[in-house]
C-alpha cells in the first residue's frame, strides 16, 4: 500500500555520538495555553530527524523557539555544546540555523544569482555589485548540491522544486549547521521529491543535521533516521525510524489506535448522477488540457481520479464545475440524465454540484470573514426572504452543519483564518453540504491535514456517499484512493489511460497507467 | 485543541479601546475642539449647535461619496473618478434646471442616471476588459471633467431661484429641518440604507466575499463581475447625489468643482477602518471618518489656522488611524 519513491540508496552510517543540537525541558506558555511542556529534542550532525505530531502539537512553536521567533519560558538549548538562546531570527541564522519554509521568501522577478545574494550582495572596489563573482559563487554552491541552474534565469521561471533547492543552497552558503525543512514536499511531484531526497542524502554526508517536518508518512519512513513525536505540547518519545511501524507512529501522534482511519462501507449504487461525454478543454496556444474524457459517477459511488502532477485531475473537476472559460470547453456534461451547460460555478451549484478545491486558503475560503459567513456563502438563497436574509435561520442551519461535521471553533463569528487546517477544510465541506449536493467534487481533500482530522473527513465523505451523494475524488494520496474509492480512473496528460475497480486497484497498476505518456505529445511540451 | 495562542495575548483594555477606536477617535476630536475652541461672549463657539450643524452640512457631500467609496473599496477596487463625476453631475443638473427648466424630480433622476452611467462604464471596463480600476477610474477622472467642460461650456452655470431660474423645490437641499441641514439628513438616510444592504441582504454578503477572496467567491457561486459592476454603479449614483446637493448648496454647477474629493472620500473610508485590500470594513466607520475630518477642519477654521496646516493634520490622521488598525489586526 505504500508509495515507493525512486530514491538513491541511503547511506546508513551511524550518526555521530555528539549531539549537535540539544533542547532540554523547553516550556512555552501563552496566556491560557501551555504550547510546549518540558519538551526535549536532540539532533546529531549528519542525521535526518523527523518531527511528527498533529497540527497544534507544538512542532511549529518548537521550531520558532529554535529560530529565535519566540523566546522560551523554561529550558535550555545547546548548539555544539555551547548554550544557545537566539533573541531573533537573524542571530539564529548567524549561529547556523536555517529554515526552509513552505512558502519561500524569494523575489520572483529577480534572477537566480540576485536571489541567492539578496541582502548580502558582493561589491567590487568601486562599491558596485560584483556580478561576475556572485554568478561564479552561485554556480559553485548549486553544483555542490548537484544542481545546474542558469544563474540568469528569473526565479518565476523555475519550478517549485528548483526554488526550494536554491533556498537550501543559500542556507548552506550561510554556513548552516542545522537545517529545518517544514513540509518541503507539498508542492513537489514524485520525481522532484526523489531529487530533494538525493540532496538531503548529500547533506547528511556533509554532517548537517536536518529537522524534517511532514505529514506524509511514506516520506518520513524513507528519509529519516530518527523520529520524535509531540502531542498537545508534550514530548511523547524518540526512536530510530526503523523501530517504528506506521501504526505505532499514528498511535503516538493521536494518543489512540487509529485502526479505522478509513471507514469500511457498504454502499448501494443508485442512478447515474454525472455523465461526461467527450469532454475536451483547451489550454492556451491550442494545447489540450483534457482530451475526450468519458466517464460517469453514480449516486452513492466514490470514484477516484489518480495521476501524476499535471495529469489533468484538477482541470477535469474544474471543467465539470464550470470554472474555465466556456469557449475552451467542448463535450457534454449530464447531471442526473439532464444535459447541463456549465457556464459558471453559479450554474454548477444550481445543478447540485459542490467543489472542494485543492487550495482551501486560496480558492475555497474568505479568510478574513467569519466561520458563519463562509459556511452559508454558497447557500444564501435558502436564507433569503424577499430582499433580506433571515439571519436567525442562517445561524441555526449553520450551527447544525458545523456541529454535524464537528468543526472545532470558538464561535460561529470567529474568522475562519483562526482555525486549524483540518477545521478549515471541514468549513469548506460544510459550505457545500448546506446545499445537499447530488455530486461532490473533491480535490486533495486531506492535503496538509493531520491524521485525526483526516479520519473524520473520510468518515464524512463516506457518510455522504452512503446517503446517495455521488463523489468524484481527485487525490495524489494513493492509500486514500485505494481505501475510499469504488473505482479509480487514472489520468495521464489529459487523457484517461485506465480504469480500475476496487478489487483490481494497486499502487503499481495505478502508476503504470499514470505514466502512459504519448511520445509525440511529449515533444510539444 | 490549542487555539491560536496569539489571540489571548491581548490586553482587554487595549482590545476594548481598539474595538471602539472609531467612536473613541470621534470623542477625542470633539474634546480637542471643546478645549481649543475660541470663546465669544462666554459661549464656546465649537460646541454651539449651529456650528455642529454646520459641520454636518460640510461633511454631507464627502460622507455620501464615502458611502459609495466604501462599497467599491470593500470589493477590493478603487474609484478615483468621484471628484470629476461630481463636477459633471453638478454642472449637468444645473444646465437641466436653468437651460431646460426641467422639474426638480426629473433633474434628480437624470443627474443620478448620469452618475450611474459613469459608474457603469467604470465597472464594465474594469471587469470585462480586466484593466485595474485604479487605471480605469483615473481615466474616467480625466474624461468626466473634460466632458463636462466641453459639453456644458467651461464656465460655472448659476442656479438661482425665482422666475426663469430653478424651481424652489430644488433648494430643499440648502434648507434645514429641525435645525439639521437636509444634506446631512440625506447622508444619514443613505448610510442607513446602505448599511442595511451590506448587513442584511445576500448582495451585501457577496460584496464582502468578493473583496475577501474573489476566486473563492466565484467558486461559491457569486457572480463576481456582476457584483463589482453594481458596486461601481452605486458609487456613481451616490456621487451624483452629492453633485446635485453641491449645486443646490453653492447655487451653481461648475465643471471645475470637486477637485480632490476622491482623496477626502478615500481618507474617510480608510480612517473608518475599511481595508484597502477589500473584504473588511463598515459603513459606520466611513461616516465617522468623514465626521472626524469635518470636525478637524472646523476646529482649525475657528482658530483661523492656515488651511495648509489642515492638510498636514489630515495626513497625520490617516497614518495614525491605519497604523492603529494594523496593530489591532496583528494582535
Amino acid at each position: 500500500m505504500q508509495t515507493t519513491y525512486p530514491v538513491a540508496p541511503t547511506l546508513m552510517q551511524p550518526p555521530s555520538k555528539i549531539p549537535l543540537l540539544e533542547m532540554q525541558g523547553i516550556t512555552k506558555r501563552f496566556p491560557g495555553v501551555t504550547a510546549l511542556n518540558s519538551v526535549c529534542f536532540t539532533a546529531f550532525a549528519g542525521e535526518v530527524h523527523a518531527l511528527m505530531g498533529e497540527n497544534g502539537a507544538g512542532k511549529s512553536t518548537l521550531m520558532k523557539i529554535l529560530t529565535g521567533v519566540y523566546s522560551t519560558d523554561e529550558g535550555s538549548i545547546f548548539l555544539a555544546k555551547q548554550p544557545f538562546m537566539p533573541s531573533n531570527p537573524r542571530s539564529a541564522q548567524r549561529s547556523g540555523l536555517a529554515i526552509i519554509h513552505q512558502e519561500l521568501n524569494q523575489v520572483p522577478e529577480l534572477s537566480v544569482t540576485e536571489n541567492f545574494f539578496l541582502g548580502r550582495e558582493l561589491k567590487n572596489s568601486f562599491g558596485l555589485m560584483d556580478h561576475k563573482k556572485m554568478r561564479f559563487e552561485t554556480i559553485q554552491w548549486l553544483a555542490e548540491l548537484g544542481l545546474h541552474l542558469e544563474p540568469e534565469r528569473l526565479l518565476k521561471h523555475l519550478r517549485v522544486a528548483e526554488r526550494q533547492l536554491l533556498e537550501i543552497a543559500k542556507a548552506l552558503s550561510l554556513n548552516a549547521k542545522v537545517l529545518i525543512m517544514d513540509e518541503p514536499t507539498t508542492a513537489l511531484s514524485g520525481e522532484e521529491v526523489s531529487q530533494l531526497f538525493t540532496v538531503i542524502d548529500r547533506l547528511r554526508v556533509s554532517n548537517i543535521a536536518i529537522i524534517y517536518i511532514s505529514h506524509r508518512m511514506d516520506e518520513i519512513f524513507t528519509i529519516s533516521d530518527r523520529i520524535t513525536v509531540l502531542r498537545d505540547g508534550h514530548y511523547i518519545g524518540t526512536d530510530t525510524a526503523t523501530n517504528f511501524s506506521r501504526n505505532r507512529l499514528i498511535q503516538m501522534m493521536v494518543g489512540r489506535e487509529l485502526s479505522d482511519l478509513y471507514p469500511s462501507s457498504q454502499r448501494n449504487l443508485g442512478q447515474t448522477i454525472l455523465r461526461v461525454k467527450q469532454l475536451c478543454v483547451q489550454k492556451s496556444q491550442g494545447k489540450q488540457a483534457l482530451l475526450n474524457l468519458e466517464f460517469s459517477v453514480a449516486a452513492g459511488e466514490i470514484v477516484g481520479l489518480a495521476g501524476l502532477l499535471g495529469a489533468g485531475r484538477t482541470e477535469t473537476l474544474e471543467a465539470i464545475y464550470g470554472v474555465p472559460n466556456k469557449k475552451t470547453v467542448a463535450g457534454k456534461i449530464e447531471i442526473a440524465g439532464k444535459l447541463e451547460s456549465m457556464k459558471s460555478p453559479h450554474h454548477a451549484i444550481k445543478a447540485g454540484i459542490g467543489y472542494v478545491t485543492e487550495d482551501r486558503k486560496g480558492q475555497s475560503l474568505i479568510l478574513a470573514r467569519s466561520v458563519s459567513e463562509n459556511t452559508s456563502l454558497a447557500a444564501l438563497k435558502r436564507f433569503t426572504k424577499g430582499l433580506f436574509l433571515n439571519l436567525k435561520l442562517e445561524q441555526q442551519e449553520n450551527l447544525v452543519v458545523i456541529q454535524k461535521l464537528r468543526v472545532k471553533t470558538p464561535s460561529l463569528e470567529t474568522p475562519v483564518s483562526a482555525l486549524s487546517g483540518g477545521n478549515q477544510q471541514k468549513v469548506v465541506l460544510a459550505k457545500y453540504l448546506l446545499n445537499s449536493p447530488r455530486l461532490l467534487l473533491l480535490d486533495e481533500p486531506t492535503q496538509g491535514i493531520d491524521v485525526g482530522a483526516k479520519a473524520e473527513i473520510y468518515a464524512i465523505i463516506n457518510e455522504l456517499a452512503q446517503a446517495g451523494t455521488a463523489v468524484l475524488l481527485a487525490s495524489s494520496d494513493m492509500p486514500e484512493l485505494l481505501a475510499l474509492c469504488d473505482r479509480i480512473l487514472v489520468m495521464c496528460e489529459g487523457r484517461i489511460t485506465g480504469q480500475l475497480s476496487r478489487q483490481e486497484a494497486t499502487s503499481a497498476r495505478i502508476l503504470e497507467f499514470a505514466t502512459q505518456f504519448k511520445p509525440q505529445y511529449q515533444e510539444t511540451l | 485543541m490549542i487555539a491560536n495562542p496569539t489571540i489571548s495575548k491581548r490586553n482587554p483594555w487595549l482590545e476594548t479601546a481598539l474595538r471602539f477606536q472609531g467612536y473613541l477617535g470621534l470623542l477625542i476630536v470633539f474634546l480637542i475642539g471643546l478645549i481649543f475652541s475660541p470663546v465669544r461672549d462666554g459661549s464656546n463657539l465649537f460646541v454651539d449647535p449651529i456650528n455642529q450643524a454646520n459641520i454636518l452640512r460640510d461633511i454631507a457631500e464627502t460622507g455620501i461619496i464615502a458611502v459609495g467609496m466604501t462599497f467599491v473599496i470593500l470589493v477590493g477596487e478603487i474609484d478615483l473618478s468621484v471628484g470629476s463625476v461630481l463636477a459633471l453631475t453638478a454642472t449637468f443638473s444645473a444646465a437641466m434646471l436653468v437651460r431646460l427648466n426641467l422639474d426638480t424630480g426629473v433633474v434628480i433622476v437624470l443627474g443620478l442616471a448620469v452618475g450611474g452611467l459613469s459608474g457603469l462604464i467604470n465597472g464594465v471596463v474594469t471587469t470585462w476588459v480586466r484593466i485595474p480600476s485604479f487605471v480605469v477610474t483615473l481615466a474616467m477622472m480625466s474624461f468626466a471633467r473634460g466632458f463636462a467642460r466641453l459639453a456644458l461650456g467651461g464656465l460655472a452655470i448659476p442656479v438661482i431661484a425665482g422666475t426663469g431660474g430653478a424651481p424652489d423645490s430644488f433648494f430643499v437641499f440648502a434648507q434645514r429641518w429641525f435645525g439639521i441641514p437636509v444634506p446631512a439628513i440625506v447622508m444619514l438616510v443613505v448610510a442607513i440604507i446602505s448599511g442595511i444592504i451590506l448587513r442584511f441582504t445576500p448582495f451585501g454578503r457577496h460584496v464582502y466575499a468578493v473583496g475577501g477572496n474573489p476566486i473563492a467567491a466565484r467558486l461559491s457561486g457569486v457572480r463576481v463581475d456582476q457584483v463589482k459592476i453594481i458596486v461601481f454603479v452605486i458609487c456613481g449614483v451616490l456621487t451624483a447625489l452629492a453633485g446635485i446637493i453641491h449645486a443646490a448648496q453653492l447655487n451653481q454647477g461648475s465643471p471645475n468643482d470637486g477637485v480632490g474629493y476622491e482623496l477626502n472620500a478615500i481618507a474617510a473610508v480608510v480612517i473608518g477602518g475599511t481595508s484597502l485590500m477589500g473584504g473588511i470594513g463598515t459603513l459606520a466607520g466611513s461616516i465617522i471618518g468623514a465626521w472626524m475630518l469635518g470636525m478637524i477642519d472646523n476646529i482649525l477654521g475657528l482658530n483661523n489656522i492656515n488651511s495648509d496646516v489642515q492638510l498636514l493634520i489630515k495626513g497625520a490622521l490617516i497614518v495614525a488611524a491605519v497604523g492603529l488598525q494594523r496593530i489591532q489586526r496583528r494582535a
